[in-house]
């Protein structure tokens, strides 16, 4: 638990040093590989294993489920046969039964037919039991999106995902897998979290890592940016792309309680060439220092911000609405812009 | 398995709570200049913050 840390220095570069081997082994797979998914498959059960801890961490898996879930219902048409990647303990379903006095009918009515999946059985399984299960038909399958996926050609009518494809190391293909599976004209949404997620603990263990030990290792994940979203849905083949982001800012007593979360989520550090183990205890009593002095609130709590990055993307499909070609436009925004009263008689709203 | 393993955190946690002066010293000179953090910087510093740290882990 305590480690000397002068003899842990060394290691650290040696594995940084094993994982550039890793990446040019030629029995890996041709990606990039940052993460390593047995770490975070074994994280995901070792989490779901202590159901009681697990459950108390959901709140940022349920808050962005329930603002995910508010975009799906934005699409205004039945969804028969809808998939969620990466489902953790089923989040989104959770949500969908949640009462909603806003809507007419119950939301779950509108998917007839929900499929979750999940590298981790534990996790996927962990609320299988819940009554909720019984407010719509769901369906656990036990299943890597890195690998291909046991679902059918232009089979789905949605796929969903939320805040698990920050794991994923080869996106784009794992996007176009989900572009393939959905049907033409279906929607993918989803959301992961990005950017400049937790800078707060990624700037404080740095300055205490720099300072204690004289180096840093990676403790918190490469994150996908919101322009490389964008990007990454264009060259997976998605039209009509929507991309916003959110940030949530949680405040936490202090680091540890921070970190204690963050495992107990299942979302500890999984990336490659990490110091393998736990922060040693002098580098969290530092950092617990830094983060307070660098970033902490008035009222004597830390804030971690979370950058959600939400996406919507639809499979191309002949009877979608294109973008018209450029300069075919008959109606000048200098006009509107600086306020010319009268608008061009008639033929705007069929321009659509 | 995982009870006893979050229960020295949370004691070094409550410990590291109670040196919130040292703490404070350290932070500051830390951040004081964060383009030039090297090691042992602030060791003085950070000594009189573990030394703290150890006394208010012992207490109880």
């Amino acid at each position: 638990m305590a480690p000397a840390h002068a003899r842990h220095l060394l290691p650290a570069r040696l594995s940084q040093r094993r994982f550039l081997a890793t990446a040019s082994n030629p029995n890996a797979p041709p990606t990039f590989q940052v993460f390593n998914r047995a770490v975070k498959r074994l994280q995901r059960d070792r989490a779901a294993a202590n159901k009681e801890a697990s459950r108390n961490v959901d709140y940022l898996k349920d808050e962005v489920a329930d603002r995910l879930v508010e975009r799906i219902l934005l699409i205004n048409r039945p969804l028969p046969r809808v998939l969620d990647l990466g489902a953790g303990a089923c989040h989104i379903a959770r949500s969908l039964t949640k009462p909603r006095p806003d809507e007419p009918a119950p939301v779950a009515s509108r998917i007839s037919h929900l499929i979750c999946t999940d590298m981790s059985p534990a996790l996927l399984h962990r609320d299988a039991d819940a009554p909720w299960n019984t407010e719509l038909s769901i369906e656990r399958i036990v299943a890597d999106e890195e690998s291909p996926l046991p679902f059918a050609e232009s089979s789905l009518d949605a796929v969903v995902s939320s805040l698990s494809m920050q794991w994923i190391n080869d996106l784009p293909g794992a996007l176009s897998q989900v572009r393939h599976l959905l049907k033409p004209d279906a929607p993918f949404v989803a959301a992961m979290v990005g950017g400049d997620t937790l800078f707060e603990l990624r700037t404080s263990l740095q300055l205490a890592e720099s300072e204690r030990l004289g180096g840093v290792s990676p403790r918190v994940s490469p994150l996908a940016d919101v322009r490389d979203v964008g990007g990454l849905l264009q060259t997976a083949g998605f039209t009509l792309l929507t991309v916003d982001v959110d940030d949530i800012v949680v405040g936490y007593p202090d680091v540890f309680a921070l970190m204690a979360d963050l495992g107990a989520m299942g979302e500890g550090n999984a990336v490659l060439g990490r110091k393998e183990g736990p922060v040693g205890r002098d580098v969290l009593v530092a950092a617990q220092a830094i983060y307070r002095e660098l970033h902490g609130n008035e009222d004597g709590t830390l804030p971690a911000t979370f950058r959600i990055i939400y996406m919507i993307g639809w499979k191309a499909s002949e009877n979608q609405p294109k973008p018209l070609p450029r300069g075919s436009g008959q109606i000048s925004m200098k006009d509107i812009l600086e306020g010319s009263t009268t608008p061009s008689p008639g033929g705007e709203g069929g321009k659509k | 398995m995982s009870q006893p393993r979050t229960r020295p955190i949370q004691k070094l946690a409550a410990a590291v709570a109670k040196c919130n002066t040292e703490a404070a010293a350290y932070g500051r000179c830390v951040i004081e200049d964060y383009n030039d953090v090297h090691r042992d910087k602030c060791a003085k510093a950070f000594m009189a913050l573990k030394n703290c740290v150890v006394v208010a882990s012992k207490k109880k």
